[in-house]
């Protein structure tokens, strides 16, 4: 099997293949077991089969498959492995394995880990005790002899540094915990990036005690480096590099990220073909520019292909100084003003506290500003100004507006960029033969180039330079008849521009242009923050907090248990410094692995006295196919029973359509068990059905008391009223429904009729404390304690209304009142002024609406709500009262016909009260309404 | 895969003492169902309870004018003083021979069955047994009762039925007379040929033959598929049929061609010839083949 990377675990087995032909033998001779039936009218049937040859063997693809399953299965097991691995023969005394895992060694770690882990096992397999270092580990990590399997054990632990590897410090250690004897394997692991003292540490290991040399080094280094970013005017512009004698141009694309992860950026690096560095620029507006928190070459997941980005690449910190004190009263005025609105929105303004110079500009440079920019500030005090200059020379930027001051100031060699002629210059004025000006279009080579130059901006009024002879080269803007409008010049490491007007609209509109802002903002993208703001916060740090790094696989993580504080000026990268930002919320500095002038050069494989062997990376990739083949063959296998199904006719039988359907039911129902169908399965609760009978159609309810005499004529009361308010209101109530008040659920009803009965039981206090949240959530309950008739001589007493008493004495009753004649009640359908039921006689109580008010002589008192409590002593369900064939049940006292027609109506009147609440109130008005509308 | 059909006793030749007791325990259930059956037909036999030319004694009556004075029964007459005219009953070829067919071929029942073969076959013979005799008419059973004249014929027979031990295969019509009614219930599965010949006995004799077929329905359309191994229980043959449903249409027309011939053969001599499914309801064929008793209508199939 050379020719397949297949090979067998146990190959005698594969004799088995010999059995096919037997196997094909026997199942050529075998047909099909038949079905049996008993068949009476065999003579007429054997009339038709005589003419009709019976198949007496399998057809030929049958065979094939049951010989193509049985290969499989004897194939399977033989232990069939795909990509059998290679074996390292390692051998010696010892076997010391130094493995690189540096930052390089992460994008393929696996494989790297895997090559080592065949090592170690083959290792095991001899009993050789192991030496296991890494490179980038901590010098005091153990590094062995270890038995195999702990060696195993620290291998899985190990993982790749976001670190350069030590090579010389470990290879020295291994050297120093080799036998003595010789003969021990070294197995060098590396990650194809040379160090400086490469040559020393082989040099160091492989001396006498090493016995041979195992190495491995990538195939070629594919990793890249971000060398750094520079804020330039245009972009971020990126530098990278890669392994040099790369013959191919290569394009890379890196992905700007803020603080929070978020891409925000994209740049593409281009290599030149043969070219070890590239370069990129990242080309987004200057105000994103400033949230970057890092940059990633995509793809490149170690370290070295990120970069993080501290205060220096941000946000430029600007202090402005102005002599005039600032006029709140007009703003528009204010030197600053125009200066404050164009650079607000990319940099971090400073302004001192101070008017006082001495003062104000000290305090500035404590913030260390990128740039200051001075409206008309004349002369500068004596220590300030030295301060200043030293500020400029070390890199500042310094911006000055010209003013009357200014004009009036001396000249400034140190601070200005060019020589000033005293006074100013007015054009168009009354003395004056010129025009105001207009700009010129900006020198090609200024800091300014490539703006348009405004047309609609007139100048006025301007300070004059002297002429010179480098006035051409420092100017940067210019009017049209040639004089200077702004001025620049270097000063050491830093910038001193001049505007030859003034901050504010008087000399010239050009700081209310849109071409301002775009100037100033040229200017601050020249300038550099002159330090960090920790450094700026006064603080003598000597080291920065750990505080986000970057992880061996180029993640921003927290920083790791090694970390250690940063040293100021510490810029040596290693496990107690790991790349990524020190510092904290208030201001990092960013500690990159690569310095900037960083290149990578391949490793030299050392040409050491003992014999060398070379491997390669690998992962382990040898896969059992023993499952595969034996679940082919399982394949095979219901194939074959179908096959046989089919052959068997049970496809064709008669009952097809109920075997397809118990099948087509089996499925299902395997699909319903298992889907998940719990969410909503669980939605459902006992007593849903009740709920939804008794919420799908408006019922009037009542209160069971318990004694079914009255709980019949309630039912039928309220039938009969349902009845009646279907025949005479638009309302269709569905049956009414009993409630038991202490477990049914009370809020599907508008309305509960309570008939108080004195030989049922009191209901407990739980039930009652239902009843009353229920008035209070807007129901009613119309009590009635039907016994009008026998207290018509004793009013109060009867024990119906002691058990009223009571139950009322536990809920929240409000102060009640019969109902006034101009209530809603009496004319929320029928006119009516009482409200009789089998007894008339007892007022119906309701809430007292107290603060309603009846003014103008209205039909019906205004006021809101609903009671949420009626009382009669009327039997009102008694008059409802119906039997099934609609004949009333009970006589009215006195017998009365109407006075039943009346009862009927007082209950129209409440449930359309219930319902409408005080629509009705509102309802008669309209004719008022309307009047008053003028209709 | 389950049998379509089974065999509902022992069908081998050999244990007909088993399959006599299996019959023995069956015939009770099947006289009860033969008169249910019978409920269901509304018994209108002509009346036969009159005096007319017969064979067996009838009445006396006086004697009056104008009847012949041979008919005169001198011995009854001498016993008083009137003179006696001997009567008898009036018989027009009232004896109704029934027989069904008990051979293993009948113990069949498919799936779509609700009985089988032998049992429906039995349900009909005693159904029409009582029918028979409860409207006065002889019954007999070839081989196995003379005709007689009882009320509870079907009991008697059904009592015969369960004692005897062995039934011939074939009926012995040997005592068939002429103008005699034959009722034979059976499966007519033996080819036509020979069928036909041991029919044709009666034919000779000037009986008149009703013939009922009992069909199991998957004798009649054939649902088998598939590689099928078919047994025929009275010969214990075997057949095997590679893909059955293959054969199914030629064996419909074969089966079809057979009933088609008997029922010719049956018109040819007028008798009537009936085929009930064991999928349907006795009381059908009783029906019918009652109707055709009455003289009303030829055979039907």
């Amino acid at each position: 099997m050379s020719f397949l990377p297949l090979s067998f675990g146990f190959t005698p087995v594969l004799f088995g293949l010999l059995a096919l032909p037997v196997i094909w033998w026997l199942l050529r001779l075998t047909p099909p077991k038949p079905q049996t039936e008993v068949f009476p009218p065999l003579k007429v049937l054997a009339r038709v089969l005589k003419r009709e040859e019976t198949p007496q063997q399998s057809p030929w693809w049958l065979t094939l498959l049951r010989l193509l399953l049985a290969a499989l299965v004897i194939m399977a097991l033989a232990e069939p492995v795909w990509n059998p691995r290679e074996r390292v023969a390692a051998g010696g005394t010892t076997l010391a394995l130094v493995i690189d895992n540096g930052w390089a060694s992460a994008p393929d770690w696996n494989r790297r880990k895997a090559t080592a882990e065949r090592l170690i096992r083959d290792a095991s397999d001899s009993d050789t005790p192991v030496i296991l270092a890494f490179t980038a580990e901590k010098p005091n990590t153990e590094i062995g002899p270890f038995d195999p399997e702990a060696a195993l054990e620290r291998l899985n632990a190990a993982e790749p540094r976001p670190v350069p590897v030590d090579r010389a410090g470990t290879y020295t250690r291994v050297n120093e915990v080799l036998p003595a004897g010789g003969g021990a394997s070294v197995a060098l692991l590396t990650d194809g990036l040379a160090t400086p003292a490469d040559q020393t540490a082989f040099n160091a290991l492989l001396d006498e005690k090493a016995g041979r040399l195992v190495w491995a080094a990538p195939d070629r280094f594919a990793p890249l480096g971000l060398t750094g970013a520079q804020n330039e005017v245009d972009g971020l512009h990126l530098t990278a590099i890669r392994a040099p004698g790369d013959p191919a141009p290569r394009r890379s694309v890196v992905g700007a990220f803020d603080e929070r992860g978020r891409r925000i950026g994209d740049a593409t690096i281009s290599f030149a073909a043969g070219e070890a560095n590239g370069t990129g620029v990242l080309q987004v507006p200057f105000e994103l520019r400033n949230d970057f928190a890092s940059l990633r070459i995509d793809g490149q997941d170690q370290a070295a292909g990120v970069r993080v980005l501290d205060e220096n690449d941000k946000r430029r910190r600007i202090g402005l100084i102005s002599q005039s004190e600032a006029d709140q009263a007009q703003p528009l005025l204010s030197p600053l003003y125009y200066i404050r609105r164009a650079l607000e929105p990319f940099a971090d303004l400073v302004e001192p506290q101070t008017t006082d110079l001495a003062q104000a500009i000290p305090q500035l440079l404590e913030r260390k500003p990128a740039m200051i920019v001075m409206a008309d500030v004349g002369t500068i005090p004596e220590p300030a100004r030295q301060q200043l200059v030293e500020w400029v020379q070390g890199g500042g930027t310094l911006v000055r507006f010209a003013g009357s001051r200014l004009a009036a100031a001396g000249n400034d060699e140190e601070l200005l960029p060019v020589r000033l002629r005293v006074g100013e210059r007015s054009l168009g004025g009354s003395l004056s033969w010129t025009e105001p000006q207009a700009i010129a279009p900006y020198p090609a080579t200024g800091p300014f180039a490539g703006l348009p130059a405004p047309r609609d901006v007139n100048v006025s009024r301007q300070i004059l330079a002297e002429p010179g002879t480098d006035i051409a080269e420092r100017t940067w803007a210019s009017l049209t008849d040639g004089t200077p409008l702004v001025t620049g010049a270097q000063r050491g490491r830093g910038t001193v521009a001049l505007f030859h007007i003034t901050p504010e609209a008087t000399w010239s509109n050009l700081p209310i242009s849109g071409s301002f802002v775009e100037m100033l903002r040229r200017i601050v993208q020249l300038s550099r923050n002159q330090g960090t703001a920790t450094a700026a916060a006064g603080e003598q740090a000597p080291s920065l907090r750990p505080f986000q790094m970057i992880a061996a696989n180029g993640a921003l993580v927290p920083p790791g248990p090694d970390a250690r504080p940063l040293a100021a000026g510490a810029t040596a990268v290693s496990i107690e410094n790991p790349p990524g930002l020190y510092g904290g919320e208030e201001g990092v500095v960013a500690h990159n692995l690569l310095p900037a002038e960083a290149s990578f050069a391949p490793i030299v494989k050392p040409t050491p006295p003992v014999p060398t062997s070379e491997i390669a990376y690998e992962l382990d990739g040898s896969t059992p196919l023993k499952a595969p083949f034996m679940l082919a063959a399982l394949v095979l296998l219901v194939l074959d029973t179908l096959v046989m199904f089919w052959m068997g006719g049970v496809m064709r039988r008669r009952p097809r359509a109920r075997l397809a359907g118990a099948i087509t039911a089996a499925l299902l129902a395997a699909f319903v068990v298992a889907a998940p169908h719990d969410a909503r399965a669980q939605d459902t609760r006992p007593g849903d059905e009740q709920a939804v009978a008794a919420i799908s159609r408006t019922r009037l309810a009542y209160v069971v008391t318990g004694d079914n005499r009255v709980d019949e004529i309630s039912r039928a009361g309220l039938e009969g009223l349902t009845q009646f308010l279907i025949e005479k209101t638009a309302l269709e109530p569905a049956e009414p429904a009993a409630v038991d008040i202490a477990k049914d659920e009370l809020a599907f009803y508008p309305i509960l009729y309570w008939p108080v009965d004195a030989g049922a039981p009191m209901p407990d206090a739980a039930a009652i404390a239902r009843v009353d949240s229920y008035m209070r959530e807007g129901g009613t309950v119309l009590f009635d304690t039907r016994d009008q008739f026998a207290s018509g001589f004793d009013a109060g007493g009867t024990p119906s209304n002691e058990r009223l008493r009571d139950i009322l004495a536990e809920l929240n009753v409000p102060a009640l009142e019969p109902v006034p004649e101009d209530h809603v009640l009496t004319k929320s359908f029928f006119i009516m002024n009482d409200f009789p039921g089998r007894y008339s006689g007892s007022p119906l109580w309701i809430e007292a609406s107290a603060e309603a008010q009846n003014s103008d002589n209205r039909p019906v008192r205004t006021g809101d709500g609903v009671s949420p409590i009626m009382i009669t002593g009327n039997d009102l369900a008694g008059a409802w009262a119906v039997d099934s064939s609609g004949a009333p049940m009970l006589p009215t006292v006195p017998d009365d016909p109407m006075q039943r027609t009346y009862a009927l109506r007082a209950g129209v009147n409440i449930v359309m009260y219930m319902l409408t609440g005080n629509y009705k109130s509102d309802q008669v008005h309209v004719p008022a309404l309307l009047e008053r509308l003028g209709q | 895969m389950p049998q379509i059909g089974e065999a509902v006793a022992s069908t081998l030749p050999s244990d007909a003492l088993s399959r006599a007791r299996t019959r023995a325990a069956l015939v009770p259930d099947l006289l009860v169902e033969a008169r249910r059956v019978v409920a269901t037909v509304i018994s209108g036999w002509h009346g036969r309870r009159r005096r007319g030319i017969g064979e067996n004694f009838w009445q006396f009556r006086p004697f009056v004018e104008g009847d012949a004075t041979t008919r005169i029964d001198w011995r009854r007459s001498a016993r008083d003083d009137h003179t006696y005219v001997r009567d008898r009953e009036w018989e027009a070829a009232h004896t109704v021979w029934i027989w069904a067919d008990p051979s293993p071929s009948m113990l069949f029942k498919s799936k779509g069955a609700t009985v089988s073969k032998e049992s429906r076959a039995l349900v009909l013979a005693l159904a029409l047994a009582e029918l028979l005799s409860r409207s006065g008419e002889r019954i007999a059973w070839p081989g196995l009762t003379d005709p007689s004249s009882a009320r509870n014929g079907a009991e008697r027979l059904a009592a015969r039925l369960a004692h005897a031990p062995t039934l011939p295969a074939r009926p012995d019509f040997g005592n068939v007379r002429r103008f005699s009614d034959v009722i034979v219930v059976s499966d007519f599965l033996d080819p036509v040929e020979e069928t036909v010949e041991w029919l044709d006995v009666l034919a000779k004799r000037g009986a008149r033959a009703h013939l009922i077929e009992v069909a199991d329905p998957a004798e009649e359309s054939f649902p088998y598929s598939g590689r099928t191994e078919f047994r025929d229980p009275e010969t214990g043959e075997k057949l095997t049929a590679g893909r059955a449903e293959g054969l199914a249409d030629e064996y419909r027309a074969l089966y079809r061609a057979r009933r088609e011939e008997l029922v010719r053969h049956a018109k040819r001599l007028g008798w009537s010839y009936t085929v009930n499914h064991t999928d349907r309801l006795a009381s059908e064929a009783l029906v019918s083949v009652h109707f055709a008793m009455s003289g009303g209508g030829g055979p039907r199939t």
